[in-house]
């Protein structure tokens, strides 16, 4: 949808002279020293997927608002080029854009919410909201109509004559993705749109982005200095710091193998437990790890090689997994729908956890959720695929790993750091 | 040897007798020439509409019934301002009324609205031109501030010789004066309008003009009507001065009282002045704080 080749931004008189001293890799710090010039924004390269959310995530200063600006041409980068690519008029050169061009991109194919609202003061609600259709020249009427359809979306039915100052601040950036919502723009482009509000309220509006996108199927590109944002709504996050893109994935790479120590710094204070899966954190079911102990019939029993007096799981033929023993028992518990269980979390937790039901889930289940089934059940929750193929279980150990090592820490980052010149390589 | 020892004494006695810049003769000869080869061309086409608009504002200003006057400023000061402004116009302009002045009180305020008329008709675009263009901004400072601290005697006079006396010298004078403020002020106020909205602006695809109209003009509007009191302010202590060059109205009763020494009739003129100056004031003031576009930011 939106592709940046080689982007870079410098402030300054003479901002062209300052790219042969960033090609000869001088830092961000040494230009500014040599030739007073700014750095904003260092060879950015990355690819937005129609339909998803992509965060740019960094310290404050790193650059994300002068890139951002750049896509929408409200900067304009001093090298590199940006692409935008839809059905109807397939792929064009923003960065080649004339005023004219722009106006044309600005009006229907992006439009962008602002850290600080940015509404405009002396028009209500609902005239804010329609702003860019105003623009547009469009029937007043009609506007005004997908204006109240856009303000009932974001939860603002009946405030449309207020004015943004009797509004509270999340109800001001409910306006203003509204704004950006009601010319139908296919891509959203949001500067920290939640990080000037209370934690609460932010939580909140991250849920109702995420319905709302899925809901209309927009593209967004999204800015944020906070990864446990980034990592609740992004499908795709790149990292930014000192205005280069230093490492591109999606979050539980990110989380599992921070290229740079900045990175890893991130991580370290990150939540991990909406982003690790099962498939992550997982004891594999592989000889190295399990023992062959007995043989029934059709199901042949394997043991934990760390734990030969515990559970012991029956595959059949197939590797399907048809029991889990508990010790001293010979008849399999129930095996039941992690999922399922979990919904029911807080009711079982007041009766007692259960020792005779073994939960299953995919891999794609994440640690969160996993923890949750955990809280109603002792014994090991055991991983399968869509056939009911076995590829592991989590028990304790997996899940404590998963909470305090998985994600990838300092020392480990520095090894990748030294060997892997970190480099904003392409689209993960 | 000798001249050279004069010259020196002289340089040290009186300096500036050596050389002698003949301005007045340049100021003179340049009015002169503007007097004579233009004189014409202002009287037919500067004077007319001047006088046409100070009449229309004359006539219908007078063919409103006093009473009904009263009621019409009390509704107006009331939505402008408040109340408070309202009852406070009302009892002024009774005063005037009861003083025996208000015709001329009619006079002096159609002199006012017509120096604002005008002043407003070409201060706001020259005010917009400015706060888009720094380089025409430098260039219309100097002008400004000469126009601004000029003693209004100085140019009374030339006016008089442009266009005789009467009002429409007197209006020429008070638009020259009374317009720098309009100027700055919606210079001041345009550039002031936070980058945050302009860039919402741009970023929804709006046009420059768009920007202008529907961003920039209605968030300057407080900082306008600021510049549009001061104006009504400038033009009112002007239209005063004018009585001396023929303007009629308060002025010219201020002027023909102290002539006459008749030191009533000069005062009664005096506090007529000052209660319109206030009224005007606290109105304008009023609208410039009132106005949707003065709702803070936060
Ligand atoms: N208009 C500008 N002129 C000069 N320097 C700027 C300008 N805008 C941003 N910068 C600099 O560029 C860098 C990146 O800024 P920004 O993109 O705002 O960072 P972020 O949004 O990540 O906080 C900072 O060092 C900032 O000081
Ligand atoms: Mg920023």
């Amino acid at each position: 949808m939106i592709r940046a080749e080689g982007v870079t931004k410098v402030f300054g008189k003479n901002a062209g002279s300052a790219i042969p001293l960033l090609e000869q890799g001088k830092t961000k710090d040494e230009i500014q020293a040599e030739t007073g010039h700014i750095v904003g924004v260092k060879d950015a390269n990355f690819e937005l997927e129609p339909g998803e959310v992509f965060c740019i995530m960094g310290l404050s200063g790193s650059g994300k608002s002068t890139l951002i600006r750049c896509v929408n041409r409200l900067i304009d980068p001093t090298a590199g080029r940006i692409f935008f690519k839809d059905r109807e008029n397939g792929e064009r050169e923003i960065t080649a854009m004339n005023d004219a061009e722009l106006r044309e991109l600005r009006k229907h194919d992006m439009s962008m919410v602002f850290q600080h609202f940015a509404l405009f003061p002396h028009r209500t609600v609902l005239a804010n909201t329609i702003y860019g259709l105003e623009i547009q020249h469009r029937n007043a009427e009609e506007s005004q109509q997908v204006g109240r359809k856009v303000l009932d979306m974001v939860g603002l039915g009946g405030w449309e004559d207020a004015y943004p100052h009797e509004l509270s601040g999340g109800m001001q950036q409910r306006v203003g993705l509204a704004r950006a919502l009601a010319t139908e723009a296919k891509v959203l482009l949001m500067d920290e749109p939640f990080s000037a509000l209370d934690p609460l309220i932010k939580v909140n509006m991250q849920r109702e982005l995420t319905r709302i996108q899925k809901e209309l199927d927009r593209t967004i590109l999204f800015i944020t200095h906070d990864l446990d944002e980034a990592m609740r709504i992004g499908n795709h996050i790149a990292i930014m710091d000192a205005g280069e893109v230093v490492q591109i994935g999606n979050p539980e790479d990110i989380l599992v193998n921070p290229k740079t120590e900045y990175v890893a710094n991130f991580v370290e204070h990150a939540d991990p437990t909406g982003v690790l899966t099962a498939g992550t954190i997982v004891l594999p079911f592989d000889d190295t790890q399990f023992e062959r102990v007995a043989e029934n019939g059709e199901l042949v029993y394997y043991v934990r090689r760390s734990h030969p007096e515990g559970f012991r799981f029956g595959i059949d033929r197939k590797r399907r997994l048809q029991a889990v023993v508990r010790p001293g028992h010979h008849e399999s518990v129930e095996i039941a729908p992690l999922v399922q269980i979990a919904e029911h979390a807080a009711e079982i937790a007041r009766t007692g956890r259960r020792d005779d039901i073994a939960l299953r889930c995919d891999a794609q289940t994440v640690l969160r959720t996993v923890l949750k089934g955990r809280s109603c059940s002792t014994v090991p929750t055991v991983v399968t695929d869509a056939d009911g193929r076995l590829r592991g279980i989590i028990d304790e150990p997996e899940l404590i790993h998963g909470i305090l090592e998985k994600r990838g820490h300092r020392e480990h980052a520095e090894a990748t750091a030294a060997d892997e010149k970190p480099s904003a390589g392409g689209a993960g | 040897m000798s001249e050279l020892l004069d010259f020196l004494r002289l340089l040290f006695t009186d300096p500036f007798g050596l050389f002698d810049i003949p301005m007045r003769e340049w100021v003179s000869d340049a009015v002169g020439w503007i007097v004579s080869n233009f004189r014409d061309f202002f009287r037919s086409h500067v004077s007319p509409p001047v006088r046409g608009v100070m009449e229309t504002f004359q006539w219908a200003l007078s063919s409103v019934p006093p009473l009904i006057f009263l009621a019409l400023l009390y509704i107006i000061a009331w939505r402008a301002a408040s109340w408070r402004v309202a009852v406070f116009a009302v009892i002024a302009f009774a005063l005037i009324g009861f003083m025996g002045v208000w015709d001329q009180m009619i006079v002096t305020l159609s002199l006012i609205a017509t120096g604002v008329f005008f002043c407003i008709l070409i201060g706001l675009p020259v005010g917009i031109l400015c706060s888009r263009s720094d380089w025409f901004y430098a260039v219309v400072r100097p002008i400004l501030d000469i126009m601004q601290t000029t003693p209004p005697f100085v140019y009374l006079i030339p006016a008089v010789m442009l266009f005789s006396i009467g009002n429409v010298p007197g209006l020429v004078a008070t638009i020259i004066f009374a317009m720098p403020p309009m100027i700055r002020m919606t210079n001041l106020g345009i550039r002031q309008v936070d980058n945050d909205y302009i860039e919402a602006a741009i970023a929804f695809g709006s046009t420059p003009l768009q920007i202008l109209t529907k961003v920039q003009i209605p968030l300057a509007l407080p900082t306008i009507m600021a510049g549009i009191n001061q104006t009504i302010m400038l033009s009112l202590s002007m239209v005063v001065i004018a009585a001396i060059i023929g303007a009629g109205g308060l002025g010219l009763e201020v002027y023909a009282g102290l002539e006459r020494l008749n030191i009533g009739q000069a005062f009664v003129g005096g506090i007529a002045i000052v209660l319109l100056a206030m009224v005007l004031d606290r109105i304008t003031q009023g609208l410039g704080e009132k106005g949707p576009a003065s709702r803070a930011k936060d």
